[in-house]
């Protein structure tokens, strides 16, 4: 899932690295808070720790071998800020003192890795773990559930990220400048094969070290159980956030869509801008002009207007979808465990 | 070093210790620490010696009795406060039996300066106490080095180094030699021989009773029930076999001389009981619960 | 000692064993080589004088100028600025005598899986513009709801496409991997610090570099155990319930050590202020190769706009 250096244009990259810069210092405020600053090497050794969980390799049928990502289990033991910072250091190891590239792209990496995933892996471990004891059934399928889900959100924004490269960056003659390859082609790549096997992988890591760790000591304090996981009324919040983010993206697509049929995404020349907002900074004049230099304006894609259109729709449709039927899985799931607790009880 | 030569350091006064959840892990132990000492804390694994030195160094606090430090008793507010704080954590450094835990900066040089600098003082001072203190231990070669790359030897005396750097008047020492080979050990009770002839007080935990005559002026046994069960010089200690019979640190031992078979009491000495290596992690240490 | 059972005294009858199968042991071999070469590049210590002059320049300036240039290669289209990029690269790398067995893995593997991946690419079906190489031609049709095309073909838009590809993720993994390979991670940290990077982040990337050596040599103790144990496969389902067990473990070093740590921090007088060293000055020779890579930088994007 590791997006390399070359496949994201600068008009991605640079919106990721923006939108990682306040999540980095809000997680480091929230752990400034929650947890004492003394606890600062409980940060490094998890982040650390996350960079050995990928090195560990299981085989997966059809000869090949995979690794966990471990963004997940981090978020069920230490809380999702704890992961937020840990998994994006450990990005940030990998990228910069190993040289295994990526140092453009880490800005997307850590979103997808380090945000979209602990926080999806989260909320549906959250709502299916209810409060039940640290070493029960239901909490070891809620984390096996939070690690296939977080790992296919990851998935499913990693392709949109590569996906959206042809809309938003041609050169003059219309042809892909990074990534070529489509949403219709970006999206379902990365989807089937986390949906049908690396999302498994996941799931059984996250579950069995957590049933493992509750086996072997049994005084663990998972993340939810201490000060350092979200209030119910926090994690109701997040939830809505994360709704609305999901309602909120297909349409910053079909804004794209929308105005992309005269200038790609990013390029808004400063005749545009002004015509959008209305007027235009004094200072934006001299800066377009230097922004323009490395950045050419890339040629519309011309005839290609419809598909774009119709790209947009295909992903609003799938993202719909998908968040549809991963809200009905986790909403069935926690029926079905409630209504066996209750058995239980009755029993 | 500062300080009056047999005035008390330490005063303990009937604590008791227990981690959370856990049982009682100290249980009424009082001594005194003076001036220019030489300590050793004995016992079976377990014991508590190690748990003693954590709150001799204020990062426990014992449930009941108390423990004070030059007449000021240590609690965690007074710990918190300057100039107190700072100045205890200058004048107390702990020698962590876990050299890797203990080492956790990138390079020796930054190891050495982290003490100093969160003492506040200027980068010029700093560089000037590493230079000093990496030549007295002859390790200036290991000045730009990782620490995960060094030898248990070399790890060991770096922490010290980053200890002495602080100028010190009081070293707790845990298990230091466990895990040394035998050259890297004479060449550690070296320094701490040197370091005592110069006043420093050493109170040192460790189960290796052949160390004793090297390291200590006066020992004191806990037992497993963790009580303190003796105190007094070597030499006494050492003959007193019923009472090391009694706290497990020796065991009665059968064994073959020709064709005479005898029972006699045998001091199960280890000197390398950790014989996995430098980077084996022991953790036979009951860990803090918060 | 209590008497040893039958089957531990010496010259008891082994018991039959399963056959020895090499496939156990490809997977725990790989993953303990990558372990191994990990561990390695951590420890590694610092390089006798006069290897390349690269190498003892400063690290805060090498930071700067591999990120500059590794950005400004993404902003490059044509091929002759992406080739003149990757020859650059490798020059210094040469230069610098980044020693063949890193540099070798990285610029074959890049490659070779970016033009994997990018094969689909060179087709019309992906990149459009006229057939060049025609690979196959059908009467058309459909199939469910997707319409089959009528002709796939490699066209000279594809090949562009996936060669600006390949070039350019190339170019940059040579970039990253010159960076990392002449200067060590610790001296990397001490770059970062200068920058403007809160001293906190840097104190805590530096502490997960350090433990990461401490962890990746546990996590390689567990392999090597299992490896000298191994026989036969065990199966998907068991392996991963093997890894899981292993991370469990590693995860509970990595607690114990996070509270030692902390002692050992809080015993060396830290109160959560974080202070470090202030790294050394700038040199010339820094500056110069700054400038020399903006100056390359800038070099490239113009020759780029005059290409296009």
């Amino acid at each position: 899932m590791h997006i390399p250096d070359g496949y994201l244009g600068p008009q991605t990259y640079l919106p990721a690295w923006g939108v990682m810069a306040p999540l980095w210092s809000w997680a480091s405020a929230r752990l400034k808070r929650t947890l004492s600053v003394r606890r600062l090497p409980m940060m490094a050794l998890a982040a650390a720790f996350t960079f050995v969980v990928m090195m560990f390799n299981v085989p997966l049928p059809g000869g090949t071998s995979g690794h966990a990502v471990g963004s997940v289990l981090v978020a069920v033991l230490l809380g999702p800020w704890a992961a937020v910072v840990a998994v994006s250091l450990a990005l940030a190891v990998q990228a910069l003192l190993f040289g295994d590239g990526g140092i453009t792209a880490l800005g997307a990496n850590c979103l997808t890795m380090a945000v979209v995933m602990p926080f999806a892996g989260w909320w549906t471990y959250r709502l299916l773990a209810g409060s039940s004891p640290a070493g029960s059934r239901r909490r070891w399928v809620a984390a096996a559930a939070g690690g296939y889900v977080g790992v296919n959100a990851a998935a499913l924004v990693t392709g949109v990220l590569l996906g959206i490269q042809p809309l938003i960056a041609r050169d003059p003659s219309g042809r892909p400048l990074y990534c070529p390859f489509g949403l219709g082609v970006a999206v379902p790549a990365m989807a089937v094969s986390h949906l049908l096997v690396i999302g498994f992988v996941e799931a059984a890591v996250t579950a069995l070290a957590l049933a493992y760790l509750a086996r072997t000591e049994p005084g663990l304090a998972l993340a939810d159980q201490t000060a350092e996981g979200p209030s119910s009324r926090g994690l109701r919040r997040l939830g809505l956030s994360v709704a609305a983010l999901a309602l909120l993206s297909p349409l910053s697509l079909v804004l794209v869509a929308r105005f992309g049929g005269g200038t790609a995404w990013g390029e808004w020349s400063a005749g545009e801008l002004s015509r959008l907002t209305g007027y235009l900074p004094s200072g934006f004049q001299r800066l377009s002009s230097l922004w323009r230099a490395p950045l050419p304006d890339y040629g519309p894609p011309g005839a290609e207007g419809v598909s774009v259109v119709a790209q947009g729709v295909w992903y609003v449709v799938s993202a719909a979808l998908g968040v549809a039927a991963i809200g009905a899985a986790v909403l069935v799931l926690r029926r079905l465990f409630t209504r066996k607790e209750r058995d239980g009880h009755a029993a | 070093m500062s300080g009056s030569q047999g005035e008390t350091v330490f005063a303990v006064e009937a604590v008791r210790f227990a981690y959370a959840g856990q049982p009682l892990c100290l249980d009424g132990v009082s001594f005194d620490v003076r001036r220019g000492e030489r300590l050793a804390l004995v016992g079976a694994n377990g014991s508590g010696k190690s748990t003693l030195l954590h709150l001799l160094n204020g990062l426990f606090f014992p449930g009941e009795g108390r423990i004070a430090y030059l007449g000021s008793p240590l609690t965690e507010a007074v710990l918190d406060a300057a100039p107190f704080g700072p100045r205890f954590r200058q004048e107390v450094g702990f020698l962590f039996q876990n050299s890797d835990a203990q080492l956790f900066c990138p390079t020796v040089e930054d190891e050495l300066a982290f003490g100093p600098l969160q003492m506040g003082w200027t980068q010029a001072e700093v560089f000037r106490r590493i230079e000093d203190t990496l030549a007295l231990l002859e390790i200036s070669r290991l000045r730009g080095r990782f620490p995960a790359g060094l030898s248990a030897g070399e790890k060991k005396r770096v922490a010290l180094a980053s200890l002495l750097v602080l100028a010190p008047s009081v070293l707790l020492l845990d298990e230091p030699t466990a895990g040394l080979d035998p050259r890297s050990q004479s060449l550690l009770l070296e320094i701490l021989e040197a370091l005592h002839t110069r006043g420093l007080t050493l109170v040192t935990a460790t189960h290796d009773l052949t160390l004793l005559p090297h390291l200590a002026d006066r020992v004191l046994v806990l037992s497993e029930e963790h009580r303190l069960v003796a105190d007094g010089e070597p030499e006494p200690v050492l003959a007193d076999t019923e009472m090391l019979l009694a706290v497990n640190l020796i065991h009665a031992h059968s064994h073959r001389h020709g064709r005479l078979v005898h029972t006699h009491p045998h001091q199960h000495v280890v000197a390398h009981e950790h014989v996995h290596g430098h980077h084996h992690e022991h953790e036979d240490q009951a860990e803090p619960k918060k | 000692m209590a008497t040893l059972p039958e089957w531990l005294r010496p010259g008891a009858r082994p018991v039959s064993l399963l056959p020895q199968r090499a496939t156990a042991h490809r997977l725990l071999r790989r993953t303990l080589g990558a372990m191994g070469r990990s561990i390695s590049l951590l420890v590694r210590e610092p390089d006798g004088p006069g290897v390349g002059a690269l190498r003892t320049a400063d690290p805060r300036a090498k930071l700067l100028a591999a990120v500059g240039l590794i950005v400004a290669t993404t902003f490059l289209r044509g091929l002759l600025p992406l080739a003149a990029c990757l020859a650059l690269a490798l020059a210094l790398s040469a230069a610098a005598k980044v020693p063949g067995r890193r540099l070798l893995p990285v610029m074959i593997a890049v490659p070779l899986a970016s033009t994997a991946l990018l094969l689909p690419a060179t087709l019309n079906i992906v990149s459009g513009g006229p057939p060049l190489l025609v690979l196959w031609r059908s009467a058309g049709g459909a199939f469910g709801p997707w319409r089959l095309p009528e002709v796939v073909a490699v066209t000279a838009d594809g090949l562009l496409v996936a060669g600006r590809m390949v070039l350019r993720t190339t170019a940059c993994a040579a970039l990253a991997l010159l960076l990392a390979a002449t200067t060590r991670p610790q001296r990397l940290l001490g770059g970062l610090r200068s920058l403007g990077v809160p001293q906190a982040f840097v104190m805590v990337l530096a502490m997960a570099e350090r433990y990461l050596a401490v962890l990746l040599r546990s996590a390689q103790e567990l392999h090597l155990a299992r490896l000298a144990r191994s026989v036969a496969p065990i199966g998907v389902r068991r392996e991963e319930a093997w890894a899981a067990a292993g991370v469990g473990a590693v995860f509970r070093r990595t607690r114990s050590l996070a509270d030692a740590v902390t002692l050992a921090m809080v015993s060396r007088g830290f109160t959560g202020e974080v202070r470090l060293l202030r790294p050394a000055c700038w040199r010339r020779t820094d500056w110069l190769l700054v400038a020399a890579a903006a100056a390359v930088a800038a070099g490239l994007l113009i020759l780029d706009r005059r290409l296009a």
